[in-house]
């Protein structure tokens, strides 16, 4: 009889607790700016997992509610590949290092986030031929940047023997750095921002970007220069991760991209999602003369 | 680094971006923070309840319950939950918010659950046994002298166990649930004023928490002179 009594009350609890988490999850939901099911991916839903942090390839438009407020080069590229694919496109914004996380554990079909294409990803995951917003050479740089006090003093790998240089976590630059400047001090960051923070706080002298990433720093910083340093890149375009094994999706989207791509719509997705970056600075107060300069 | 700057930038920030740091990020650290709280210490009554139970095997479960929880970053938990229990229980149709949501609820009833073992076992032994020796049954002892006493020490508790996981839910923002965390992601990512964003959701973090622990320590004031009586 006791036994009854508390396997009821533990069943009665189970199910008020999730009845209840069901309903606020719900009303939390219809608010806010989650939509997606993390479940397995729908069939006519391409669930694309993205670090919306990162302007001006993936970052949040916050005057924009829902789905819409994926904005930047990235998101652009992924609203056509669901298009192309006839398919409702689900983003699920987590951090960098989650979304690789989520494509093999299979909750999102691929994830767009600037990937740069790198050997240990190729292994791990089906990449898609590498894509670039255009075929300006400045986009595939990849560049060190250091404060204004030091600007051009850094030009051959030689010069930054015992130099602390910072590189996101397990980033295209990180490798750089630990292939072409093997006598530097690297330290790990781990977001860029934080990384930005640390660079002015003098935690380190330069830290490895991409060239356009550099560009949004200068541009929004007076304190922020070059280091006059260039990797060596072959081809630093960014590609699409997908499972590995899912050859036929792989396809799909290389076709999506190879269309793209002679349609010409990159560039323009490009300008758009600088431009849209651009505006999300609080740059009246502070940046106007720099901002209309890059402008 | 550039201080003069912060002043203005961070004015800015506010000026254009409040209602994601107010409406958005406060209030859903605060749903996040409300809905853990509130399961965890229904989930977490539960759970002590077993702990102190009679049955050996429920008491053995319950405390590998409570270890692996308590055992485990947060973090950890996070990932699990958001990763791989969707693909083990495909039938429970969760958004990212309530996976998230109910890791916290399971991670606070841990914490919550040995909170109130805690406040019970600490009301004196020789209570339970006068009680019983004036005829009441343990249930009865348990209800009207321990728990009343207990309840003395476990507020307080709780209302620490709010701000810790006020505090926790900035984990979420791991997955952009919308927290303050992820304001400061989201607006610190657009404009790469990371350092004003940072200034602003750290004084927001202590504008909630500040009142509330100074709340819990009046309550935990009272609680000693009303038992001093």
């Amino acid at each position: 009889m006791m036994k009854m009594k508390k396997a009821a009350a533990l069943a009665l609890c189970l199910a008020l607790f999730t009845l209840l988490l069901a309903g606020c999850g719900g009303a939390a939901g219809q608010s806010g700016s989650q939509t997606g099911s993390s479940g397995q991916p729908a069939e006519d839903v391409l669930t694309v997992a993205t670090s919306p942090d990162f302007a001006p390839t993936a970052f949040v438009d916050t005057s924009k509610e829902g789905q819409e407020q994926y904005v930047g080069f990235d998101m652009a590229l992924a609203r056509y590949i669901a298009e192309q694919m006839g398919k409702t496109l689900v983003i699920q914004p987590m951090s960098f290092d989650a979304c690789t996380t989520a494509v093999s554990m299979g909750t999102v079909d691929m994830a767009i986030s600037g990937f740069a294409w790198r050997e240990d990803r190729a292994e791990n995951f089906n990449l898609s031929n590498e894509y670039s917003p255009s075929d300006d050479p400045n986009l595939d740089r990849q560049v060190i940047i250091t404060l204004k006090a030091k600007e051009g003093q850094f030009t051959a790998a030689a010069d930054f023997a015992g130099v602390k240089v910072g590189a996101q976590t397990a980033s295209l630059q990180e490798s750089l750095c630990r292939e072409q400047l093997p006598d530097c001090e690297l330290t790990i960051i781990g977001d860029l921002g934080t990384g930005l923070l640390q660079l002015k706080n003098g935690d380190f002298e330069c830290m490895a970007v991409s060239y356009p990433q550099a560009e949004v720093f200068m541009a929004n910083d007076p304190d922020i220069a070059l280091a006059g340093f260039d990797f060596a890149v072959e081809d630093s375009g960014t590609v699409v991760v997908m499972r590995k094994g899912a050859d036929e999706l792989t396809a799909q989207v290389n076709e999506i991209l190879a269309k793209a791509a002679d349609e010409g719509l990159m560039g323009g997705w490009y300008a758009e999602a600088v431009e849209l970056a651009k505006s999300a600075t609080a740059s009246e107060v502070v940046f106007d003369e720099e901002g209309n300069e890059a402008g | 680094m550039d201080f003069s700057l912060i002043g203005a930038n961070i004015a800015k920030l506010l000026q254009q971006y409040w209602q994601v740091f107010l409406l958005e990020g406060v209030v859903n650290t605060l749903k996040l923070t409300v809905i853990a709280v509130f399961f965890g210490v229904v989930l977490g009554t539960f759970v002590a309840m077993c702990k102190m139970c009679r049955f050996k095997l429920a008491r053995f479960f319950i405390t590998v319950y409570i270890e692996a929880i308590r055992g485990t970053p947060i973090l950890l938990q996070l990932y699990i939950f958001y990763f791989v229990l969707p693909q083990l229980l495909p039938v429970l149709k969760l958004s990212p918010f309530m996976w998230v949501a109910l890791a916290l609820c399971i991670n606070s009833s841990a914490y919550v659950s040995e909170i109130i073992r805690a406040g019970i076992q600490a009301v004196d032994i020789g209570q339970t046994e006068a009680a019983r020796s004036l005829g009441m049954s343990g249930r009865q002892a348990m209800a009207r002298i321990v728990l009343p006493q207990a309840v003395r020490n476990i507020l307080p508790a709780l209302g620490n166990e709010f701000i810790m996981m006020l505090k926790e839910t900035s984990l979420a923002s791991t997955f952009f649930l919308g927290d303050l965390m992820t304001s400061y992601l989201l607006v610190g990512g657009a404009t790469y004023l990371r350092f004003e964003a940072l200034i602003i959701v750290g004084a927001i973090y202590l504008l909630l928490t500040y009142p509330l622990s100074r709340v819990v320590n009046a309550f935990e004031r009272k609680m000693a002179k009303d038992g001093a009586d």
